[in-house]
């Protein structure tokens, strides 16, 4: 199904869409799986989710090892920050504080996905009931 | 074992009967015996999988090693927590897209191949059956501790209850014994934090100069390196923690207990905040135990350390308060093996029975005595295994199910969701090579053989030198992925059209 088909369609009403996209899929339906992934609106919403979760990913994972090894091989974080608290205690919170920060920077991101998603969906007439 | 204690004991049996009574009325279907028929809102399935994944094992556990090491006590929690992340990113979203009630279907979603389907039923069991081993003896020599009961006797009671909630109530009943856990347990580690912190003066600098003359490690007490000495060793059991958690089946199944990816995410919002908080009050278990009750007494009373909490609650708030933390300990061991025995048995009942003896074709009534049938033999036999396992070290066998989560699931998980090329010859070849050289390299480890007779399993030299595997382990699991894949022409990039689809959408889900 290409994307002048879905447009044609968007006159009608809603509802007899969803009927029609329901009774479609009695019939056998099976999407066009491939014609979805090329579209454009999808290939939008995986290059920035790859993007953003290759970026995140390498950033805490990267930071997580570099504690380790810092901890593991020198003496680095000994130092004293504040009083008794050393260095290494600043480190292991903000580890914790960048896990906190990136749920709640990927929730707000995800919630763009989803727009994005679900506009490539009624794209190619999905009926969200199907699922439920 | 006074009255105060038996009577808050009762009071949280009581109540999760009371939950189970209702859940058994609500549990008439697999849906519903599987994933309390998808129906969770984002923060119950938060709490619940908090109340899943913070095991008696980080309760007692860690504030224990903090209370002992200091530092390297709090590796874990950095390690417990961070793991989230990678569940979040990469996991949650995917799995309720495309799976209905257990790991293999996702994977399943991609290659219909039973062969898949016996692979990664197999490695949910193996994770599952130590897992369970470590939390019932762990269980056993805790209630032994807390109430004076043996370890037969402590074994077969948690048993006992957990195949009650599971068998009668499902997942209704096991997600709200979880959720349920995971408030008294915030609860009661809320109020000893206070308490901590008030004998501190509220004062941060203040516990942690009073720390440093605490304990008999002194100012090393505050620093890395007093129980992890070996580099490589640390490296790879911080990388088991953090890339485990993304593989444990029993947190991978709490996905399926919501309605959409939508609200799989935002439990996972929640979980991370809970555990995460929970994390940070350790320190402050830990500290008051290592100040206010001395390393003497908790080596004395328990040489792993597990009773610095209660212990810490009784120099604090006297039996009342050490009764109500015992309490919580017991409803945590519960609600964790109440998650286990429906993990496990949803790979048995569902995907060996259900879809690869009978392809699928199951009535509901035969799916629902099977998921029964599967629950109770589950049970029985971790029954027998933990009490024959009573010796074996808890942090071990904890360490070793994260570390085959790690090598033999995520790998497997991260293709089907990313790979185009990736086949069904890899995803088998993916999850055998990260089972096998987990469990090969554990079993020839210092864990198992020690040249010092009786202190492992096996008197002799190891052969391998760390004692978890998983930085050897995990990229086996991912190499073994990329070489049954090449060695294999088979490839259907027209299915994974349809799964990255789904994957990313959430649309065109298979119920």
């Amino acid at each position: 199904m290409t994307k002048s088909v879905a447009e044609s369609n968007s006159s009608v009403s809603a509802q007899s869409k969803a009927k029609m996209a329901v009774n479609r899929r009695e019939a056998g339906h099976v999407p066009d799986f491939e014609a979805i992934e090329s579209s454009a609106g999808f290939r939008e919403l995986m290059k920035q989710k790859k993007s953003f979760l290759i970026s995140t990913t390498a950033l805490f994972l990267g930071l997580y090892l570099l504690f380790i090894f810092i901890i593991s091989y020198t003496e680095w974080l000994s130092a004293s920050f504040i009083g008794d608290i050393s260095w290494v205690w600043v480190f292991a919170f903000s580890l914790f504080a960048m896990t906190w920060i990136l749920v709640t920077v990927y929730m707000k991101r995800a919630a763009k996905f989803d727009e994005m998603a679900r506009n490539t969906l009624i794209e190619f007439d999905y009926d969200e009931e199907e699922n439920r | 074992m006074n009255a105060t204690v038996i009577s808050i004991f009762l009071v949280i049996v009581a109540m999760t009967l009371v939950i189970t009574y209702f859940a058994a009325k609500r549990t008439n279907s697999a849906s519903d015996f599987y994933t309390a028929g998808g129906g969770l809102t984002g923060w119950q399935n938060g709490l619940a999988i908090a109340g899943d994944y913070l095991s008696a094992a980080s309760f007692l556990g860690i504030a224990g090693a903090i209370a002992l090491f200091g530092f390297d006590g709090f590796l874990f929690s950095i390690g417990y927590l961070v793991a989230y992340l990678v569940v979040l990113f990469v996991v949650a979203e995917p799995l309720r897209n495309l799976g209905k009630y257990t790991l293999a279907d996702m994977i399943n979603a991609r290659f219909n191949a039973k062969k898949v389907r016996g692979a990664a039923a197999l490695s949910s069991i193996t994770i599952v059956v130590f897992y369970m081993i470590a939390q019932l003896v762990g269980a056993g020599a805790l209630i032994q501790l807390l109430f004076g009961i043996d370890y037969l006797w402590a074994v077969l009671l948690v048993g006992f209850m957990m195949t009650i909630y599971v068998l009668f109530g499902g997942m209704t009943a096991t997600s709200w014994v979880q959720i349920i856990k995971a408030v008294l347990l915030m609860v009661g580690t809320v109020i000893l934090s206070f308490l901590v912190f008030q004998r501190f003066g509220f004062s941060i600098l203040e516990m942690f100069s009073q720390v440093k003359t605490a304990t008999p490690h002194g100012e090393a007490f505050l620093n890395p390196g007093v129980k992890y000495k070996i580099p490589l060793d640390t490296i790879s059991l911080m990388l088991a923690l953090v890339l485990g958690t993304a593989g444990l089946p029993h947190i991978l199944m709490r996905f399926f207990t919501v309605r959409d990816a939508k609200t799989a995410r935002s439990s996972v919002m929640w979980a991370t905040w809970i555990v995460g908080i929970f994390y940070v009050m350790t320190i402050f278990l830990g500290f008051g135990a290592a100040a206010f009750v001395g390393s003497e007494t908790i080596i004395n009373t328990n040489a792993a350390g597990n009773m610095a909490a209660p212990l810490l609650a009784q120099a604090l708030g006297g039996d009342i308060l050490m009764s109500f933390i015992s309490a919580v300990a017991f409803a945590t061991i519960l609600a964790v093996v109440a998650g286990l025995v429906l993990t496990g048995a949803s790979a048995f009942a569902h995907d060996i029975y259900g879809q690869i003896i009978k392809k699928g074709q199951a009535t509901e009534r035969q799916q629902m005595l099977a998921a029964r049938y599967a629950s109770v033999g589950v049970s029985i036999f971790s029954i027998i295994l933990a009490i024959f396992a009573q010796s074996l070290n808890v942090a071990f066998l904890v360490s070793l199910a994260f570390c085959i989560a790690a090598s033999a699931n995520l790998p497997v998980i991260v293709y089907t969701i990313f790979w185009k090329k990736f086949n069904t010859t890899g995803a088998i070849s993916a999850i055998l090579t990260g089972l096998v050289s987990a469990l090969v390299l554990v079993s020839i480890s210092p864990s198992v053989m020690n040249p010092e007779a009786g202190v492992a399993i096996i008197t002799g030299t190891a052969l391998f030198p760390l004692t978890n595997p998983a930085i050897v382990s995990i990229p086996l699991g991912f190499l073994g992925g990329v070489v049954g894949t090449l060695l294999s022409k088979e490839a259907n990039e027209k299915k994974f059209s349809e799964v990255n689809v789904r994957a990313n959408t959430g649309g065109f889900r298979q119920l």
